[in-house]
């Protein structure tokens, strides 16, 4: 039997890098206003400014792919380890109520912001305060002696969400028109609002997020066979839960506060290289960051082109290709549950 | 470590939990190289005891030592290379192979960054070898059936090398030949001076491969001790409410042929 | 018993209080369940005539703060409607209060169904609504006034050339204004050519890519953002219209309410496209 070798995970990487680097490259150098891949090529070699060709790479196109590929990232990442913290293959990053708690935050700043003489730039502080909030209140309310028991936090999870759609549905009901279709929008996921400044936050939580999981990929291995035999070989599964949570509360945040509730990436992404690759953490944590940063990529590239100029937004993409990858996935894991 | 020193030993272990006394006052010691059965009714506290030796639970009272260490004096890890659970089985969610299943034993020894090195590898190998399932190792766990799931549970604890080996019904959905190598294993593996502590329904099966027997009932250790002279009518009532009769076995150990239930106003075993 | 000329001034006080009471007897009750009909009974002077109106327009005028409420645009209360016993109900299409209008004719209370998405169909409504309440002079006046000042405007555009801009109702997502509206026809008359027309829908959620590489001369900006409209569209400094300034910020209550004054917008528009 062939187990995961370093020199395995580092040409799955390598495959999976160079993959992530040719559909970021398709990104920037697909859009409606059909600039020629040679007009793209020589703005991004020299840095002539105030070209309508380089204001759209430089200003439209690279922040937009650059900020597409971490939010892909990220909610690929944390779906794979909710995965493993709820010991289920069906679970994504928004079953908890974190994006919930996300989404009431960064759906309060639409609404209120600008009364109280706050911009745009209040939702993603304000989305993320919602996440983490949600995180913390999850743990009190889920957990006993610091240890939550995977059926609880769903449970819970499940439960936070619902209060969070209807303090949702309330907010959006006395919200102006504008902010109607703001929050529409911002519930279906989209990146329009790639900017520099956002890109920089998101990355650094990523990373923050990255820094947390990667180590404990083996942990998570052993979660696998339950919360009492990883403990009896020696995993620290309280301090694990909270590792997981805070991780997760950090990337899920910071995607959700800046792109909205994209969705089916954090569903999609780890059940499919889980399928193609073994479930092993070790090679499937930084696959499904490489792989979701693409997929996503992908569907926002197609939603900025397929339409003309008018756009759709992104997670609507994400669901149109998800949602039927989605049950089929299911079918196969009804299929094996009932084979002989 | 002295001869004299037990591998495993309880000492008046008392846990309340839920407002219920699970165990009280439990006392037993294992010996290297020799196994002893517990078996006592559903709910009597056999997998209890099991997860306070495993850490898992803590005792209001009492102290378990391993090789003569309190086991709150280990971090996680060195408890897991001394202790091995073999737990009932478990539901694995994910396609994880049963060769990777195995390998996960060797966790508590491994450090840095989890690659397996090729000592571990030749230990999962061996001890799948031992079970009889190294066929088995690229198979998806999950597809097995639940006896070969079983036989490579027991194959992970195996390869995690322990001192003590605990078993929580290893034979339950095993077939007779399954049943027979899990005891065979078992024996050679505490022939190299460690120990196993099965918790087993099959009575008979425990009193012909086992050293000894403890019988458990109500949280309460109501003997410890060779199966012939332990396992008697009255200790049968008392400890699984049945009437029974105990007959001498060909090869000497005792076989134990329950007859009906007990009334339920018999005398109760901590009266 | 009385002498003759208090009963005169008896007999007159009494026809006085008749005409009060039959101009008052010829205004309906009429609930207004839109901020944009709100605003025409109240620029037409009908005030006295609304009983109850929606949130918004509560919001909106502090004329009306103090009339009863009957619910937001998507979710009036038909209980709260039929309180009021109104004579008429105003209300602007929507899919949303499709089945609202049902049972209030089911109940027998008079719907009035006024459009108000594109320019012909805006002056028609005000006129309907102002014949509706006894106001039809008014009405009329209000939107010849209105076609002076279109025809005015468009006659002071022929004599420059056309301006390419686009009127930008927000920024993120962002939303122009396409082909259709009355904002559309607004935005012609005052001069423009509006870039975003090239879109069939009304109001089209567009690429910021399209708007770069459509290149417009004059960005007409009516979001609420508080960050200022030039601090935003030179992120991208190759639009003519941030090289030359004119990125024009709109108060999006002054331009893009379909209401009755509607040749204030068209000034601003007008002096917007002119560049003054």
């Amino acid at each position: 039997m062939r187990t995961l070798t370093p020199a395995r995970l580092a040409a799955w990487l390598a495959v999976f890098a160079a993959g992530l680097c040719a559909v970021l490259l398709v990104g920037v150098a697909a859009g409606p206003s059909g600039l020629a891949l040679r007009d793209v090529l020589d703005v991004l070699r020299e840095e002539r400014a105030a070209t309508a060709a380089h204001d759209i790479v430089f200003g439209v196109r690279l922040p937009r792919v650059a900020l597409g590929a971490l939010v892909g990232a990220a909610l690929a990442t944390a779906g794979a380890l909710f995965q493993a913290l709820l010991r289920n293959p069906l679970a994504d990053p928004f079953v908890l109520g974190v994006s919930g708690g996300a989404a009431v935050g960064g759906i309060a700043a639409l609404s209120f912001g600008a009364a109280l003489g706050l911009g745009y730039g209040a939702v993603p502080p304000a989305a993320f305060a919602g996440a983490v909030l949600t995180t913390v209140a999850l743990q009190a309310v889920a957990g006993v002696a610091g240890r939550v028991s995977p059926t609880h936090l769903l449970l819970t999870g499940v439960v936070f969400n619902a209060f969070a759609s209807a303090a949702i549905v309330f907010l959006a009901s006395m919200a102006g028109l504008q902010e109607g279709a703001r929050i529409f929008v911002w519930l279906i996921g989209s990146l329009s609002s790639a900017r520099p400044e956002l890109i920089a936050s998101v990355a650094l939580f990523l990373v923050a997020g990255l820094v947390c999981a990667l180590p404990a990929a083996r942990q998570l291995n052993l979660l696998a066979l339950g919360e009492e035999s990883a403990q009896q070989l020696g995993v620290d599964v309280t301090r694990l839960q909270r590792l997981l949570l805070l991780a997760t509360s950090l990337m899920v945040g910071a995607a959700v506060s800046v792109a909205g509730l994209v969705g089916f990436v954090g569903l999609i992404i780890p059940h499919l290289l889980r399928l193609l690759l073994g479930p092993d953490h070790r090679l499937l944590l930084p696959t499904a960051a490489l792989g979701g940063a693409a997929f996503l990529v992908l569907c926002d590239t197609a939603a900025r082109t397929l339409f003309g100029g008018r756009e759709l937004p992104v997670g609507a993409i994400t669901a149109l290709a998800g949602g039927p990858l989605f049950l089929w996935l299911l079918r196969r894991q009804q299929q094996r549950a009932f084979a002989p | 470590m002295s001869a004299a020193t037990p591998a495993l030993a309880f000492e008046d272990i008392a846990l309340r939990l839920g407002g219920r006394d699970l165990l009280r006052g439990v006392s037993l010691a294992l010996a290297p190289g020799e196994i002893v059965a517990l078996v006592g009714r559903n709910g009597a506290g056999k997998t209890t005891l099991f997860r306070v030796a495993s850490r898992i639970l803590r005792p209001e009272r009492g102290e378990v030592r391993i090789a003569g260490r309190p086991i709150g004096s280990l971090s996680r890890r060195e408890l897991a290379r001394e202790l091995a659970v073999v737990p009932q089985d478990v539901g694995i969610p994910f396609p994880f192979r049963a060769g990777e299943i195995v390998l996960m034993g060797r966790a508590p020894h491994q450090g840095g960054l989890g690659f397996e090195s090729a000592d571990d590898l030749a230990r999962a190998r061996a001890a799948m070898e031992a079970v009889g399932v190294a066929e088995l190792a690229s198979r998806d766990v999950t597809a097995l059936s639940g006896g070969e799931r079983q036989l490579v549970l027991v194959a992970r604890a195996l390869a995690q090398d322990p001192r003590v080996l605990l078993l929580d019904e290893p034979t339950a959905h095993l077939d007779l030949r399954h049943r027979t190598v899990v005891v065979e294993r078992v024996r050679r593996f505490v022939e190299e001076g460690r120990s196993a502590l099965v918790v087993s329904h099959d009575l008979n099966l425990a009193a012909r491969s086992c050293d000894r027997i403890a019988l458990l009932a109500e949280g309460r250790l109501l003997a410890c001790g060779k199966p012939a002279e332990v396992l008697d009518a009255a200790a049968l009532r008392a400890t699984f409410g049945i009437e029974a009769d105990v007959l001498a076995g060909p090869d000497g150990a005792p076989l134990v042929v329950p007859r009906r239930a007990s009334p339920l106003n018999a005398p109760s075993p901590t009266g | 018993m009385f002498r003759p000329a208090s009963r005169c001034a008896a007999l007159l006080y009494l026809l006085l209080a008749l005409r009060a009471g039959a101009e008052q007897a010829t205004l309906p009750r009429v609930v207004s369940l839109n901020p944009s009909l709100t605003e025409i009974l109240l620029a037409l002077d009908a005030r006295p005539a609304l009983v109850g109106v929606d949130d918004y327009s509560a919001r909106a005028s502090s004329e009306v703060a103090g009339l009863p409420r009957v619910g937001g645009l998507f979710d009036p209360s038909l209980e709260a409607i039929v309180a009021l016993e109104p004579d008429v109900v105003a209300l602007v299409p929507s899919a949303e209060q499709r089945d609202l209008r049902a049972r209030l004719e089911a109940l027998g209370i008079e719907v009035l169904v006024l459009e108000n998405h594109t320019l012909p169909q805006l002056l028609a409504s005000i006129e309907a609504l102002g014949a509706r309440v006894g106001r039809a002079a008014p009405a009329r006046e209000r939107v010849a006034a209105i076609r002076r000042a279109l025809a005015d405007a468009e006659r002071a555009a022929q004599r420059r050339p056309r301006v390419r801009a686009v009127l930008v109702l927000q920024r993120d997502p962002l939303f122009l204004v396409g082909r259709g509206s009355y904002l559309d026809a607004l935005l012609t008359a005052a001069g423009a050519d509006n870039l975003a027309a090239e879109f069939p829908d009304a109001y089209p959620r567009v690429d910021l890519e399209w708007v770069i590489a459509a290149a417009p001369a004059l960005i007409l900006d009516a979001s609420e953002d508080p960050e200022p409209a030039m601090t935003h569209w030179r992120r991208w400094p190759s639009l003519p219209a941030v090289a030359t300034g004119r990125v024009v910020p709109l108060v999006a209550a002054e331009v893009t309410l379909p209401g009755p004054h509607l040749e204030r917008a068209l000034a601003i528009l007008a002096r917007a496209v002119a560049g003054e």
